[in-house]
Formats: C-alpha cells, structure tokens, sequence
C-alpha cells in the first residue's frame, strides 16, 4: 500500500519504503546515555514521472533530512530508497555518480547557494564542467540558453551574485539545478526566503520548466496556498512522521488531520469577505531527540485523547487516494476505550523546554 | 477627533556610495493616530527599513545622510533631538521590534536581564521590581514559566520564544508608538500565528499605536488599520485596510494583491508583476514603476507624479489610477 | 587540472590580486603599510647598489667607533669599524627573507593541513588536530637552543622550527572556516553534480579561505621578524650573517649605552620598528578591506569631506522630482482628513 493512497504504479520514478533517518547526538561525557534524533521516522512514499510532489511541514519536521535522503546525500538509518527501481545507496560508486546526476536541489536561501566568488557563468555552467566531456563553446552555448530561459539577459554572465536581488539569484540556483537536464528535482523551499510579490515569478518559471522538460519535482514548503496550487500528491510531516498523505485535492477538500487542519487555518487570508476558523495551537515546536511514544503531535493538539500518548497512529486510507494517521480518526479498538484510551486530554500543559540544543 | 502620535514629515535619506548615490527614501510623509495600527508595505529593496531606522534615529551620519523637516511623536518635537537626548527616547516612547530576534538579542545575556535593563534604564525602578515586572511582562506576552525562562540565554529558546521576548522589551515601558520590522517573517507558519496574534492584541489592548513594516500582504490584513504602500523610495498609496484591499488605486498595489496565493483558488498561475524593482542607483525616469505598470504612458515616462490626497484619508501617486479612464 | 586551466586560475588570482594592491592603495593607512613594505623590499633586493660600503667585506673597515658624518650617515660600530648604515641594509635582507619565507611556508602547510582537517573530517581531522595539539605544547625556544647547539647556529634551524610550529595556529583557524564552508549549499550542488573532493576543496573551499590566509601571512610576517630579531640578538642566529637583532647584541655588547653610541642601537630598532609595523599595518588594512563593515569611520569621512554641503543639498533636491505646479507648495500631511474609525 502506497503511502500517498495511490495504486501501485508499476515504475514510480522514486520510491521511499519505511525509511527512518538517525542521527547520533554527541554525547555530553562518555558513557552517558546515546541519545538519537528521530529526524525521520518511517516514511514510505511514491513519486511519478512528471508529477510534483509537495512535501509540508514547519521546522524540525524532518523534510529537509527527507529531500537528502531522497538525493543520495544522507544514507537512512532504515528503509530503502529507489529510483527509476534501482535501490540508490547499493549502488556502486560509479554508477551511484551517474543517478545522482539525475537528480539536482534547489536550495531555500537564495544567498548561501551560490558562491559569491563565481561568476554567473561559472556558477551555471559548474555541473557540466564536473562532468566534463564539452567544449568551452559548448558550454557557454548552453548557460545563454538558460540565462534566458531563466529571465536574465547576456550581460549578466560575468557578474557575481552580489549584483543580484534573492529573487534573480534563486533564478541563477535554478538554470544551474537544469544545466544536466535532470529527471529529478527537489525544490527545498525555494521561495521562503523572498518577498512574496516575487514569490509568483519563481514558481511560474519552475512550472514553466516543468511543463516544457518533463521534470518530477519534490516541493517541499510550509505555505498550503502554493502547494495547493502546484502538486498532484503530497505528504504532511509533523517531527518526522507523515501525519496525513494523499492526493492534494482529496487532502484539501477534506483536511482530517488536527495537525493539517491547523497549518490551514494558519495561512493568513487576505480574503477580506471570509471569517475562517482559527486554531492557534499552544506551545512550540517540541525537539526531535527521543520524541514521544505515541503520536507525535499529541502534546500541541487540541483533540488530543488519554491513548494519544503511548500509542503511535499509522498512516490508515479513509478514502481512495487520501491518508490519515490520528486517532481521532481512525478511532480505537474496543479494548483500548475499555481502558479508557479515547478520553479527551484537558488543556494542554505546554511542553517543558523547546528545541534543546542538539 | 483622535491625536496624532507620530508625524514624520518629508524624510530623505540617501547613502552615498563609490559608484554614486543611493537614494533610499525621498521626501515621505508618514502619519499615525493613536492606538492605530499603520502598516508600511513594499518589497525588499523600496525603503522601509530605513524608514523605520530613521524615525528611531538610529541611521549613523557615515554612511547615510538624511534630512527631515519634522519629526513628532506624541506632540513632541524630536527633529532637532541630540543623540544623546534621544536616548531618552528610544525604549521609553518609541520602541522597535526588529526581525531577527536572533540577532537582535545579546546572545551572552540572560533575556530576563536584557528586559531588566530596559526597565532600570528608563525607570527609577532597583533591581528586585526590575525583575518582577520582567516576569509581567513575559507572562503578558505569553512565555510559559516566565520566572525560570527568564533565566535562560536567547539561544536555548525557539524562534517564536524569541520573538515574543522581542515584543515584551519592545512594549515594556509601554511606549507611545512601536515600531515591528518584519516581525514574523522568519517564523514557522503556525509560530507565526502565535505571535502576530501576541503582538495584536498588545497593541489593542495597551492602546498603544503601532507602525508594522512588512512585504507580507496578509500580515497587513490581520493587523493593519490603515496601509502606505511604498515603491522604491517613494510613497505611492496610502488608505485605509479595507479600502486598500477590496479597492486598489495604484496598479502596484493591485500586483501586489494580485501576486499573493490564496488557499481559496483553484489551480492557476500565479499573477506576478514582471520585472523587478529598479536599483536604487539607478531609478528610471519619470514614475519609478513605469516599466513594470501595465497602464504606463508616456506621461509617466517623463513626469513623476504627485502624491493626491482624496477623500476618506486615501493617498494615491499615479497619473493613471484604476477607476480612471487613461486620459492622454 | 590541465594546464589551461592552472594558467587561468593562476590569472584569475593574479587579477584579483591586483584589485587588492589597489583597494589596499586607495585607503589611506593601507598606502602607508604598502610603501613601507615596497621600499624595504627594494632596499633589501639592491643592498649592493645602495650601501655605500660592503659590511662584509673586511678590507673596508675603517676606524672605528665613529660618530655619524657625511661619509657615515649612521657612524660605525665600536668593536669593527663597520658602517653602520650598510649594516642596516644589508640586515633587512636577513628580516625579511626571514619573514616572508617562513610566513610562505606557514601558509602552505597551515592552509592545507586546515583545509584537510576541516574538509575531510574525520580520521585525518583527527589525526591533524591532535598533532596541533602536541606541538603547540613543545616550547620552541629551549628547541632551538638545543637544536642549535647540536647542529651549529643557522637561520635553517630558525625557519625549520617556526615553520614546524608556526603552522598550526593558521590550520586552526582555517578548519574553523572549512567546517562552516563545507555545509554551504553551493558545495552541495557541486557534490551532487558528481565533483570529487579534490574538486571542491580546491575550487571553492580553499578560495573561500583565500582572505584569511593572506591576512594571516602578512601577520605572521611580521611576528616572525620580531622573534627572528630576538632570536639574533641571543646569539642563536647565524654568526656571519648581518641581521638586525644581531646588530643590537653587538651594540649592548660592544658598550654602546657606555660610550653615548645612541645611533648604534636606534638604526636596527627603528629597522625592526618599521618593517613590523609596515606588515602588520597592511594586515589590519587587509581586513578592513575584506570585512566590509569593520571599516574605520575615519576611511567613510575621507568620502564624505569630498562631499560639501552643495552636493548634498544637490542630492535631496533631486529627489523632489515631481511635475512641478502652480501651487509649488508641499502639501501638509496633517491638513489631509484622515480615515474615520478605521479599526476592526
């Protein structure tokens, strides 16, 4: 069963089955206790040729270890990753090389992806240059046909980026992310660090782009209102775990999780006719070492039940192509509201002490 | 009729440069009533910020240069204020909230001593009162625990924490005017909600006026009473929220609105304003938004149009405003 | 890397090279620091040409114990009737082959060891840091005096030890950095197109570090001539060799504060004085220049004296730009009716 409700298809471009990604916390003195961040639990996951697939959640939520993972840059502590069937971290190095070519990321802050010593040219140009095989010619043929792909003139190819706004640069990020004409690209907030008027420009030459090479993107983001509008499938995350999964029309027709719920009602609305319901959730963001037992978001939500604490929720389809895990939902076995497990919480204590140093 | 707590009026700010000079702000006019929220928009680059520094006086003579005919808070002159007068000032009367909480907060002090400063500095208050009324005022801004998080040093609290300590030493001396400089655009989504909803009601509840500088439109919908709407410089609208939003004048606010994406659409494109904003070395002639305004005519590519003021308090700086037909 | 490649980095840094000799010519203390250090590499390189006598030559000693005259600007030593001012001379040779050679090699070796430690991580970050550790804890002048003593006085064993040990406060620093480059995005697209290591520590971690290498050299430079100085003056340095510190042994030693030859002892301090003063004044130069925002006020003023009132008033007039009227007068914002009840 596929975890964003989809039918098997039979060759997805990426697949994700049961992935968890560790990482060990440096020990405070030796012998103490390992303590491990969970930044990815259990996350199974399929994408199609040409589809975009939205990946939401806020920080510490684990997206960003999952777009690595997906890239070949963090091996999982579990799970395997696939693409185009090949299972990504067995393979020999060279081959390893030549599917990661495949693949490229576009990077959230526009002003730390490129280096400030590079000109233009070098910068867009340096993906075909470590593959090497092409002529100087060749290649400067190919970065003017992607500066103007991209919006940017002719002249701009020996400047550095310090001559640009965010919003150029990130275009700069992406004619260099399409130089090797990738299959696969993860776009890792790419418009969070602008203004949002500029925020239009960027994702319109992202679809643009998508529509005219065929490219799969993974969008990873905490604004519903731009994933809404541009992906097929996508996947809510909440401290590592995929808290609802599905088609994004299902999913926003008919948002079940509290967690998603809540993300939706965030979104300021400019809408200045419609009064929407606000959950404003208490307390913060808990850490990601030794999270909870149970679900994950028991402690910030509002509908949260006495079973929440100790008992993890899995992914469970309410309709075709649409997926929760909350107990609330999916409700508890006779056995367990015997024992008193579906009793509401009543308001929330706000967890003791934030995002400790990790 | 309601007082006028802050009136700035024609301020100029440029910072020469190497390779000329860069006009930051020309000649704009900013007034807020008390207990009024007013909302000072435009994208990175047009001179808010700066706006917002100069009005603290917080801008250094190298490398800026400014003038300014008057500066009035609260009915008192502070245009010809030394630095040093101003001191008195800033903290007491008029208090800034500045985005990155990170940085805005001294990361080798504990928080409650960094608010404990602004009450002992301004304040007759000893050590012990300074302390308790701390621990008010984050219990005011919402922290849980405020006693023993007020111990704690800015980095082992999260980013919404943060933030709201910002807001409590901004409002702790109950100052007439605040100041917020994009106070939520580094924050998660949800976090966001939090403290914009925190500063809300600071603001409502104190009465105390506030001028909220942002690039996000929906902030400025939740929040904002009235709107100036800035482009490169220049002031080029002003009304009220509701005006603003359900009746845009200015073609840029219109791409503005235009460009925001609602949750309520179904799938389209994303309306965006071509182009970007011009160098602020190299402003175009005429009115600085000509090359990207879809009503542009050769009149705005010679002439610099003037600020209007029309009734109802709306201000509008265009030759071509909706709801006109495009003369000659 | 072929060969064209070298040769256009090799351009590349020779370029931006020259555009830091000009932002150093253009600030003003910068222009004192690059002066002083192009006049004593010039003395250095023409000793021969410009001291009037030979110092090493024994057949032109003259009398000795003179005081300073038209023949000799400086006089001459007590105890060899040298002159003093071609000593000087020919000292600075010693200085500043000195200084620059060893502050090259630190340079090489900390910048390497700093970006290996730093880059590769791990086993060799291991391995190089702890023998950072240990040989900070060697004292190096017990070492010089016994290796010294066991392979007779030169400047090798001097620059062999500083170089030993000199690299290692410069690795440090540069494995800081690494560590922070290294999680840059634009190294992850790099690695990601399929670069190698070799690829990224040399194309974008090492000219990462470029600034704080040289600002980093021209400091320590001007440390080693200090210690190079002391070092003669201990008698450790090479015996045959003229060098500054040497000349100050022989001045205390050859009873100048007895016989009043101030001349003797202010030609070699001074000497020292400057060429110290001219590396570490382009040093802190160095960083103005690459850190922006540390920039003395006094460097920003020098802009702005240029600027008198007029221009300024030009400035602020230009930005009144609007079609002007009839009623030139500016509308008094508070005359404007301001929104009724504007609240929720």
């Amino acid at each position: 069963m596929s975890a964003n409700g989809k039918r098997w298809s039979s060759n997805p471009l990426l697949e994700m089955e049961g992935v968890s990604v560790d990482f060990p916390v440096k020990r405070a003195y030796p012998f103490s206790k390992k303590r491990w961040i969970q930044a990815v639990t259990d996350v199974s996951l399929q994408i199609s040729e040409g589809e975009t697939f939205g990946i939401v959640g806020e920080s510490g939520c684990g997206k960003s270890t999952l777009a690595n993972a997906m890239i070949g840059m963090v091996p999982p502590t579990a799970g395997t990753v696939r693409f185009q069937g090949d299972d990504l971290y067995s393979l020999k190095p060279k081959a390893f090389r030549a599917a990661r070519r495949n693949m490229q990321m576009i990077f959230q802050d526009p002003f730390s992806s490129l280096n400030p010593r590079f000109t233009v040219y070098d910068i867009i140009k340096e993906p075909m240059y470590i593959r090497g095989g092409a002529s100087e010619a060749v290649m400067k043929d190919k970065v003017l046909e992607l500066l103007q792909l991209v919006g940017l003139d002719e002249e701009d190819l020996y400047r550095y980026p310090s001559d640009f706004s965010g919003g150029q640069r990130q275009r700069i990020g992406i004619a260099r992310a399409i130089i090797l004409n990738p299959k696969f690209l993860v776009c890792d907030e790419p418009v969070s660090g602008l203004d949002v008027s500029v925020h239009a420009q960027i994702l319109n030459l992202l679809t643009e782009i998508q529509k005219s090479r065929n490219l799969t993107y993974v969008f990873i983001s905490h604004n519903l209102a731009v994933v809404k509008n541009i992906c097929q499938d996508m996947l809510v995350m909440y401290l590592g775990k995929a808290m609802e999964a599905g088609e994004s029309t299902a999913v926003f027709a008919n948002p079940l999780h509290p967690y998603t719920k809540a993300l939706l009602s965030a979104i300021l609305d400019i809408d200045m006719h419609r009064a929407r319901e606000r959950i404003l959730l208490e307390g913060d963001i808990p850490s990601p070492i030794d999270p909870p037992k149970g679900c994950r978001f028991w402690q910030r939500c509002p509908f949260a039940m006495v079973g929440c604490e100790t008992i993890p929720a899995e992914l469970v389809e309410v309709e075709p192509g649409h997926q929760v895990a909350c107990h609330l939902v999916s409700g508890f076995s006779e056995k367990q509201k015997a024992v008193g497990y579906d009793r509401p919480v009543s308001p929330q204590p706000a967890p003791e002490k934030a995002s400790a140093a990790e | 009729m309601t007082e006028t707590v802050l009136e700035v009026r024609n301020l100029k700010v440029a910072f020469p440069c190497a390779g000329g000079v860069i006009r930051a702000v020309e000649g704009i006019d900013l007034v807020t009533k008390k207990g009024e929220c007013v909302a000072l928009v435009g994208e990175s680059g047009c001179g808010k910020s700066v706006t917002a520094l100069s009005i603290m006086k917080l801008l250094r003579t190298p490398p800026s240069v400014s003038r300014i005919d008057k500066l009035e808070l609260d009915g008192r002159d502070l245009t010809h204020l030394t630095d040093r007068d101003m001191e008195r000032v800033r903290g007491k009367d008029m208090a800034i909230i500045f985005q990155d909480a990170m940085t805005a907060l001294n990361p080798v002090m504990t928080v409650g001593k960094q608010i404990d400063e602004v009450y002992r500095r301004h304040t007759k208050l000893g050590k012990k009162e300074a302390r308790e009324q701390t621990i008010r005022a984050l219990e005011l801004v919402g922290v849980p625990e405020p006693r023993s998080r007020a111990k704690a040093f800015p980095h082992e609290l999260s980013g919404g924490m943060r933030q709201r300590v910002l807001i409590a030493l901004a409002f702790a001396c109950m100052p007439k005017l605040i100041i917020a400089d994009e106070p939520t655009t580094s924050l998660d989504v949800t976090i966001q909600a939090q403290v914009l909803d925190v500063l809300k009601s600071m603001q409502r509840n104190h009465d105390v006026s506030a001028l909220l500088i942002t690039h996000d439109l929906s902030v400025v919908a939740n929040m904002a009473d009235a709107v100036y709407v800035m482009y490169s410089g220049k002031i080029v609208g002003r009304a009220p929220k509701q005006q603003l939003f359900m009746d845009p004048l200015h073609p840029y606010t219109q791409g503005l609105l235009a460009s925001v994406p609602r949750i309520s659409d179904g799938k389209q494109a994303f309306v965006q304003i071509p182009d970007t904003v011009p160098h602020p070395m190299r402003k175009p002639s005429g009115c600085y938004f000509h090359p990207r305004c879809f009503r542009a005519s050769d009149r705005c590519r010679e002439h610099m149009p003037r600020l209007e003021n029309l009734e109802n308090g709306r201000q509008i700086r265009c030759w071509h405003p909706l709801h006109q037909e495009r003369g000659a | 890397m072929s060969r064209r490649n070298v040769l256009l980095q090799v351009a590349r840094r020779g370029g931006s090279f020259m555009s830091l000799l000009k932002k150093l010519w253009q600030h003003p203390k910068g222009r004192v620091g690059l002066v002083l250090v192009g006049c004593l590499v010039l003395v250095a390189v023409l000793a021969p040409v410009l001291a009037p006598y030979d110092p090493y030559d024994v057949t032109q000693r003259v009398e000795k114990g003179l005081h300073p005259s038209l023949a000799h600007p400086l006089g001459t030593t007590i105890t060899t009737g040298q002159d003093i001012l071609s000593m000087l001379i020919y000292g600075s040779r010693v200085s500043l082959m000195i200084g620059i050679s060893t502050g090259v090699a630190i340079a090489f070796l900390g910048a390497l060891m700093g970006v290996m430690a730093g880059y590769i991580g791990g086993f060799v970050d291991n391995l190089i840091m702890r023998t950072v550790d240990i040989l900070l804890v060697i004292p190096t002048l017990p070492l010089i005096i016994v290796l010294t003593n066991l392979l007779g006085r030169s400047y090798f064993v001097i620059v062999m030890v500083f170089v030993v040990f000199g690299w290692t406060g410069l690795a440090r620093v540069i494995r800081s950095l690494v560590l922070v480059l290294k999680n840059s995005n634009y190294v992850k697209a790099a690695e990601l197109a399929g670069a190698s290591r070799w690829y990224i520590m040399t194309k974008h971690i090492l000219p990462g570090t470029s600034h704080l290498i040289i600002m980093n050299t021209t400091l320590t430079c001007a440390g080693i001539m200090v210690a190079e100085a002391g070092l003669s003056f201990l008698g450790l340095g090479d015996p045959t060799a003229i060098s500054w510190g040497k000349m100050l042994a022989e001045a205390q030693g050859g009873g100048a504060l007895l016989f009043g030859a101030w001349w003797w002892i202010l030609a070699p301090g001074v000497g020292i004085f400057l060429a110290v003063f001219s590396f570490m004044r382009i040093g802190i130069v160095m960083e103005e220049v690459f850190n922006p925002r540390m920039k003395a006020s006094s460097s920003i003023y020098k802009l702005f004296k240029h600027m008198n009132n007029t221009y300024l008033d030009e400035v602020f007039r230009s930005m009144d730009n609007e079609e002007s009227d009839e009623s030139a007068e500016r509308p008094n914002p508070s005359d404007a009716p301001l929104p009724e009840g504007s609240h929720d």
